[in-house]
């Protein structure tokens, strides 16, 4: 999966591991399936004095090829439900502190971003507010806030594969912790109107001693 | 008997050339083409431009071309809508993202322009006599003595704006909202008038341009 996108969050890595897990038994059982199904054809196909029959399928030696694969693929499921429960266990239901917190509120159609000032606690005067573009410093532990102001959006980070809605009335806390250096994309993955394609933004993850002066540089007024 | 059957090389190459042509053409521009992508407008302006308040979206029908192009580069720029505060602007600072190909920012703002200016009804209660003096203090300058707008001065008509979004307006640049980017020049100029006023006066001074409608 990094290959297809970079991961920069510290949980990119698990959640692409329980797609891989996903992908790689639906994958065998689509091939299996589809190679079962082509030789069934092939192994029935006409020949001379052979008569067609009918077939209930009732009988135990018919009745094995759909018991067999079905325990089979319930075996694979339990993997799968093991997997992936542990990630939603890690990600979701476990919040680690926080070394700094950030508000997100979605709106018809951008991104606007509270950040702590220098005090590193939000909703002071020196907060610094921004359209479009998230401020973070690298391998430091987020809280975010996500609210919205109208209608359903949806906080998504591909690099981080983050993606959660964002529900009018309501303050829904998650965390992540970016892991590289760099300017990343940030959409909505909630149709949200007319304008929902370009309500895109941008995060930069910086290094402690530039976020450091970013934050000198802006904390003492909104943008 | 075809063309295709008797010659399906030329044929086959003529449709390629066809098909070559019809994806490389620039869409048409001009009325049409603004028609066309003003569907994009008209959830919040409405159908004939006549703007909704319960949006925040103005009335634009009428509007000079040149200052709506001028505003549709300021929103495209972000030297309009991206305070964090102004989720009105905000909608628009994206909505002027989807104006990429060439020649559709001049197309939709020509089509804008064509449309008659609406009949608006005013819904704030000013003095319209005490807002001449304020009109004529200060406004007149860029706005023009019949609120006809000066495109030399980048100030656009009044005249067939509604009532509340000029109050609005005008509280937006006295909080630092617009007209603090340096990117937009004629905002920047518009800023510090009004920092010279109160609601009441500006309210009073609008009532008046109501008057020159």
């Amino acid at each position: 999966m990094e290959s297809l996108i970079q991961q920069a969050s510290s949980y990119a890595g698990s959640i692409d591991g329980v797609i891989l897990l996903v992908g790689w038994i639906v994958g065998f059982w689509f091939i299996a399936v589809e190679g079962i199904f082509f030789w069934l054809i092939w192994r029935g196909r006409a020949k001379p004095g052979v008569k067609s029959q009918y077939i209930t399928g009732k009988e135990k030696h018919l009745k094995r090829w759909i018991t067999w694969p079905h325990a089979l693929v319930l075996v694979c499921d339990v993997f799968i439900v093991i997997g992936a429960a542990k990630v939603w266990y890690d990600i979701k239901l476990q919040l680690p502190e926080a070394d700094s917190t950030v508000r997100v509120i979605g709106q018809q159609w951008a991104w606007v971003f509270q950040h702590p000032g220098m005090d590193n606690e939000l909703d002071t005067a020196d907060d610094i507010f921004t359209t479009d573009t998230l401020h973070v410093q690298n391998n430091r532990t987020y809280h975010y806030r996500l609210e919205s102001r109208d209608v359903l959006h949806d906080f998504s980070v591909p690099v981080f594969r983050l993606k959660q809605d964002a529900i009018p009335g309501r303050s829904i806390t998650g965390w992540f912790r970016p892991t590289v250096a760099g300017t990343f994309d940030v959409q909505c993955a909630e149709i949200c109107g007319i304008g929902h394609g370009v309500m895109g933004g941008r995060i930069v993850i910086e290094e402690a001693s530039e976020h450091a002066a970013w934050i000198a540089q802006n904390s003492t007024s909104a943008q | 008997m075809t063309l295709s059957t008797r010659n399906p090389g030329a044929a086959a190459l003529a449709l390629a050339a066809l098909l070559a042509g019809t994806a490389c053409s620039a869409p048409p521009q001009g009325l049409a083409r603004g028609e066309a992508i003003y569907d994009t407008c008209s959830p919040c302006h409405g159908s004939m431009g006549e703007g909704t308040q319960r949006l925040g979206a103005p009335a634009i029908a009428g509007l000079p071309q040149w200052y709506v192009e001028t505003q549709l580069r300021n929103f495209e720029a972000g030297y309009r809508g991206a305070h964090p505060m102004d989720t009105v602007g905000i909608r628009m600072h994206s909505m002027a993202q989807v104006l990429r190909q060439e020649g559709d920012l001049e197309s939709v703002a020509e089509y804008v322009a064509s449309l008659p200016r609406a009949d608006l009804e005013p819904v704030l209660a000013g003095d319209a006599q005490a807002g001449a003096a304020v009109y004529a203090e200060t406004c007149v300058a860029c706005h023009g003595p019949a609120a006809e707008g000066m495109e030399a001065l980048g100030g656009p008509p009044l005249v067939g704006q509604s009532d509340w979004y000029l109050l609005r307006q005008f509280q937006k640049f006295r909080m630092g909202w617009r007209g603090t980017n340096t990117g937009d020049m004629f905002g920047m100029t518009m800023r510090p008038n009004s920092m010279l006023y109160t609601d009441e006066a500006v309210v009073n001074a609008i009532a008046y341009v109501q008057t020159l409608n």
